[in-house]
């Protein structure tokens, strides 16, 4: 009888237990000093966000009584985090989004138009406040930019060659071809002209897009988007020409370059010191790590070519001030705190990335200062449209497709186009 | 017959309590509210908005569930034979091996792949293929494959994944096969070789046979596991290139979750890869059945 009033009441405890774990009140826990709690939500900007961060907001969280729980999101689950969190009710005051994501937050009323907060002190002192402009309001605060995708070049193999750096498509061309050879004599191509890798399994498919694709487009001339955003732009003259053009570069490519994403094709063939070319997302450090991680690479770096235009994309990711925030004016406190100078110069000395205002000064190798000074005309964000990730997601597909010649350049931009049209028929009809 | 009563007749409900919970909130609400959200259009972030049946509509002419149907059911044909028959191989080899040093080996190492998760055995084999890693250069090399080239190509991507899952099953499979070949009395093979019967013969009309229980349990559960690759597929080729290894589950997750305004029909997806597995569930029940009722 012992046993199955044991048993029993074993039972009860996991059944009380299960349902205490599904229960949630909604309500938040004071912080441990009593005093609020801001929720801010951020994705991986560094080794360890949350400490780096943490570190530095001691004297700003005593200073509003309040504590500031930041919390790291992995890149790979960062879209889901958000969408499962907001359709709870369950996310953060300040979040941290880049563009391709933002538009159904802005559409829903998730995310506030923090116009209202600019000062025309603002205006004057941070650099990038445009780039958070979108639908027709400040609805992301920019918290990181200046990383563009650039065009990294081996000198020795450039030099090899008697070339100069690439300055136009043409002048790309030509290195590649004279790039791509057997150096060894074995009868097999050992040496290429433009490291490539358009797997997806890094970051997502539009990474490709970011790479290799997007900066193509530009420097043609074309763009995602009309301007009215009732239609796609991408498969018109200048964007046909540009595809074809880069269908063409498959052949100084290694030819394994659907199989490696575009970081492990950087780190693997170029950095080996296998590729005349390569395309990586730029840092401030690179002169640093890079003597690390490849000594024996002589490596420089063009911000962007030019065929019609220059072009290359930089990222802009903003901070976001939620709908659902307990304390909006905190919030927005904190926002201006973490991207003004006084915050960002001492972040920037731990881990170095563009400086956001005027009053901050440049933290990085000097090699890489002229993307910041000459060349911040030649890298700009996507356009923020409807049904972006959708549309961005089926061009990826297709530009895999016409990649490996599966499909033909007209078939693939012709399928990418009528998908996305279809979409952005069917968003505006919606709309009306 | 003593009627029961109080806590004794209370107590067989309690006991099934949790288990129900969990099944009912988590898998059969889960299954609820997927049936439902199929009819609307939904992003997530704002409420449902009720569509009728546009969203099944809208499958029947998506070439893009068409291609993962087709690589899911693809999937399926690769690594179910060659799960079943790889498994049986590596079972009769372990079990003839067991005393030497060499199977001894075997026995610990075949499972640990097993032991990994999905999402490891990915990246890993990510690596060894793309790594230019001199011996696995050198073994593929012996058929004339070059490694880097496997997940790039989409001939060939959707093979090497299911290649992936057999080799991470395969240590699963050979320790069910391997229990059901040690039940298997010795007296059979011995009276079999006093009739003259070689070790292939043996292995025919004797262990296969004698298998046949543990073959169909394998056979349900191969099909099972053979429609779970989310997290291999998600690490060895992102879904590309250009579909080509996008399977229902990946085209239901990159519906919902890297499309913001899918979520609805993303449902949808996730319905008709549950009538795919619930037809081939009653099929294999059936089987079962019928075998179960013949030995």
């Amino acid at each position: 009888m012992k046993k199955k009033w044991l048993s029993a009441l074993l039972v009860t405890a996991m059944v009380t237990g299960l349902a205490a774990g599904c229960g949630n009140n909604g309500e938040e826990e004071p912080s441990e000093e009593g005093g609020k709690t801001l929720e801010v939500w951020l994705a991986p900007l560094d080794d360890d966000t949350e400490k780096n961060w943490g570190d530095l907001l001691g004297d700003w969280e005593k200073e509003h009584d309040c504590t500031v729980d930041i919390t790291v999101i992995p890149w790979d689950k960062y879209q889901e985090t958000y969408s499962t969190a907001m359709s709870s009710g369950e996310g953060p005051d300040v979040g941290y989004m880049y563009n391709e994501m933002i538009l159904p937050y802005i559409e829903s009323g998730a995310i506030v138009d923090m116009t209202d907060y600019i000062t025309e002190e603002d205006e004057a002192e941070y650099k990038y406040l445009q780039n958070g402009y979108m639908m027709d309001g400040q609805y992301g605060w920019p918290l990181v930019t200046g990383v563009p995708f650039v065009l990294y070049y081996n000198v020795d193999i450039l030099n090899e060659l008697g070339e100069q750096p690439p300055e136009t498509w043409d002048d790309f061309v030509r290195i590649c071809e004279k790039a791509t050879q057997d150096t060894d004599g074995d009868g097999e191509i050992d040496q290429y002209g433009y490291a490539v890798g358009m797997n997806t399994t890094d970051i997502g498919p539009t990474q490709i897009l970011n790479a290799y694709y997007y900066s193509v487009l530009w420097q043609n001339g074309s763009n995602i988007y009309n301007d009215d955003m009732k239609s796609v732009r991408f498969a018109d003259e200048a964007g046909t020409e540009a595809m074809t053009w880069m269908k063409d570069l498959t052949q100084y490519m290694n030819p394994d370059f659907m199989s490696y994403s575009w970081s492990d094709a950087f780190s693997t063939i170029f950095g080996e010191g296998k590729a005349a070319f390569g395309v990586n997302r730029s840092a401030q450090t690179d002169e640093t790590t890079y003597a690390e991680s490849y000594p024996d690479l002589n490596w420089d770096y063009v911000t962007s070519l030019k065929n019609v235009d220059y072009g290359t994309f930089g990222a802009t990711d903003s901070l976001t001030l939620m709908s659902d925030a307990d304390d909006p004016d905190l919030a927005m406190e904190f926002i201006k705190y973490v991207t003004g100078a006084e915050f960002m110069e001492q972040y920037h000395a731990k881990c170095p990335g563009a400086a956001l205002t005027n009053s901050e000064p440049y933290v990085g190798d000097p090699k890489m200062e002229r993307i910041y000074t000459e060349d911040t005309d030649k890298w700009h964000g996507i356009q923020v449209g409807p049904c972006g990730d959708e549309i961005l997601t089926q061009l990826a597909a297709d530009l895999q497709g016409i990649m490996t010649g599966e499909l033909t350049v007209e078939e693939g931009l012709a399928e990418a186009e009528e998908y996305s049209n279809q979409l952005l028929d069917e968003y505006w009809a919606d709309k009306e | 017959m003593k009627k029961k009563t109080g806590i004794k007749k209370i107590e067989p409900y309690l006991y099934i309590t949790p288990i129900t919970l969990i099944l009912v909130l988590f898998v059969i609400g889960s299954v609820l509210i997927s049936l439902t959200l199929a009819f609307t259009k939904y992003n997530i972030i704002t409420p449902p908005v009720f569509r009728g049946i546009d969203n099944y509509t809208r499958i029947l002419g998506d070439a893009k569930f068409l291609k993962a149907l087709g690589n899911t059911l693809k999937l399926l044909v690769y690594i179910v034979p060659l799960q079943m028959v790889s498994g049986i191989l590596m079972s009769v080899f372990l079990l003839a091996t067991r005393k030497r040093l060499l199977g001894k080996i075997a026995n610990c190492v075949i499972f640990i792949p097993f032991l990994c998760s999905n999402a490891v055995v990915g990246v890993v084999w990510r690596q060894l293929l793309n790594g230019k890693i001199p011996p696995v250069e050198w073994f593929f090399g012996l058929f004339g494959i070059e490694p880097s080239m496997l997940l790039g190509d989409s001939k060939t991507a959707l093979i090497t994944v299911a290649m992936v899952a057999i080799w991470k099953w395969m240590g699963y499979y050979s320790v069910i096969y391997l229990s059901g070949l040690m039940s298997i009395p010795t007296t059979c093979y011995e009276a079999a070789r006093v009739d003259g019967a070689g070790k292939i013969r043996c292995f025919f009309s004797i262990t296969l046979p004698m298998l046949k229980p543990t073959i169909i349990l394998t056979l349900f559960l191969c099909v099972t596991t053979s429609l779970r690759n989310f997290e291999l597929i998600f690490n060895l080729t992102g879904g590309g290139p250009n579909n080509a290894t996008t399977d229902l589950v990946m085209y239901a997750y990159t519906l919902c979750f890297r499309t913001s305004a899918s979520a609805g029909y993303a449902m949808a997806v996730s319905n008709v890869l549950f009538v795919v597995v619930l037809i081939i569930g009653l099929m294999q029940q059936r089987l079962l059945r019928r075998d179960a009722s013949e030995l």
